[in-house]
């Protein structure tokens, strides 16, 4: 048992005495001055950190739920615009159709109306030719033929003279 | 330049003692890696230009020498060793580190910027999620933070004083690694009686369901696999933290005591900076196997199984 007592296998009683109370002593030293605040402070860190992912997770998730949202609101005022729009197109269209409708049915009025002022105006003032030849005629031939005639002859001469310018005309 | 290594060397492993010539490798090996106590006479062995080393010496020979000369209850020799020296300061540098960072750590709210903060935030976070919460019902994680945050940052700084040429590896020595694992098996019997009540602790060591003439054999091996676990954790320590040390010895001895070659010198130098590397790996993992052991250990003595 030398071996033991001297060389590396040697185990000195003392020495372990030593070793534990020095351990003992230090785990109670550094438990009051170093572990601790630094345990807790640890743990308040990653209680601190959990909360904080906590919190950051219901944002997200809260933000997205809004985005939906905001992302229904904008397709619902895009279609609401297409929608507008469209409306607005077939309004003009249906404008535009009655206005050129309008136009055109006025245009042709006014046509109409000038063509029956023009044949009224026409009619007239051939009636007022016709009377107008007539009595230059009668002069005419009242003065060409003087007093040879009977008014009945006149009046047959004249007639047929108006019928052969009616065929003329 | 194999003086010049020789010196070196012998300044290396010996913490600047001066190395004598033909000394067989045990005596070297015994001489780096066992503990010493510190006494008078060492102390006037010291080099006279090492001011702050002759108190120290001197301060603790004395102390050594007038108040712990007794042997407490007969068997436990309390004069301050080397490594109970690197014991302290690394309970020091725990101190030094944590106390500071602890304060820093509680007035930056939303995480410090700084990276020497991060730094141990980081190993501290890794005790947390790697050693206590799989060992420990949820609402025990905070209680049995501190111990294993001590535990792992103790045996860490050991570790890691000792890969400082001139230092020692405290955690390189039964006696250290046997007290750190006898206060895991307290932590064991004490959570597990306090936890399960005092009688069906020990009753719950022997598995439900077996036949009764049995169970006066199952109780004895039941208390020996109990036990053997401290000291697997206790030889798995000392024996990862010796080894390296012993094989970066016998490099630099093969160079220094053995061959006192040139070519020699630059194998064995290599060999044994890769062996270092290997150790500050080993210092870490060695650290982290203890202490999740350990939670291990004491969070399954909290339920019957």
């Amino acid at each position: 048992m030398d071996v033991l007592k001297e060389g590396l296998l040697k185990l000195d009683p003392g020495l372990l005495l030593w070793t534990i109370i020095t351990f003992l002593v230090l785990v109670l030293i550094l438990w009051k001055a170093a572990w601790k605040p630094i345990v807790e402070a640890l743990d308040a860190r990653a209680e601190k950190i959990r909360g904080d992912i906590e919190n950051a997770e219901k944002t997200r998730i809260d933000s997205e739920k809004l985005l939906a949202q905001h992302r229904e609101v904008l397709d619902k005022a895009h279609s609401e615009v297409a929608q507008i729009i469209s409306d607005g197109k077939a309004d003009a269209e249906k404008l535009r159709n009655s206005i050129v409708e309008k136009a055109n049915h006025d245009a042709k009025e006014i046509m109409d109306r000038a063509k029956k002022e023009i044949t009224l105006a026409k009619d007239k003032a051939l009636s007022e030719l016709n009377a107008e030849i007539v009595n230059l005629s009668t002069e005419i031939a009242a003065k060409v033929i003087a007093k040879n005639l009977k008014p009945e002859d006149q009046k047959s001469l004249v007639e047929e003279a108006l019928t052969k310018m009616r065929t003329v005309q | 330049m194999i003086h010049v290594l020789h010196q070196v060397s012998s300044f290396f492993t010996s913490g600047g003692g001066h190395g004598e010539e033909a000394k067989p490798i045990s005596a070297i090996v015994n001489h780096h890696l066992t503990d010493s106590v510190f006494t008078t006479s060492a102390a006037s062995h010291l080099d006279k230009s090492d001011y702050i080393g002759r108190i120290f010496m001197n301060v603790f020979s004395g102390i050594n020498e007038t108040v712990l000369n007794q042997k407490l209850f007969g068997i436990f020799d309390m004069r301050i060793t080397r490594w109970v020296l690197m014991m302290w300061m690394a309970a020091f540098l725990c101190m030094l580190v944590f106390i500071p960072v602890a304060r820093k750590i509680k007035n930056a709210k939303m995480g410090s910027r700084s990276k020497w903060v991060n730094l141990w935030e980081v190993l501290i976070s890794f005790v947390h999620d790697e050693v206590v919460e799989p060992n420990f019902d949820h609402h025990y994680v905070k209680k049995a933070m501190p111990y294993f945050l001590t535990l792992f940052f103790f045996i860490l700084f050991c570790n890691f004083l000792g890969m400082i040429p001139g230092m020692s590896t405290a955690t390189g020595n039964l006696a250290v690694t046997g007290g750190l694992a006898i206060l895991t098996l307290l932590g064991m019997l004490g959570v597990g009686m306090i936890k399960q009540g005092p009688f069906s602790y020990w009753a719950g060591l022997v598995p439900h369901g077996v036949p009764a003439f049995v169970i006066p054999l199952m109780f004895p091996i039941e208390i020996i696999g109990l036990l053997i676990k401290p000291f697997a954790l206790t030889v798995r320590l000392f024996a990862n933290m010796t080894a390296g040390h012993v094989v970066i010895i016998i490099f630099l001895y093969l160079a220094c005591g053995m061959f006192k070659s040139f070519a020699v010198g630059v194998g064995s130098v290599v060999g044994s900076l890769m062996i270092y590397m290997l150790e500050l790996l080993v210092a870490f993992i060695q650290a982290y196997i203890f202490a999740v052991l350990s939670a291990m250990f004491i969070g399954s003595s909290m339920h019957a199984h």
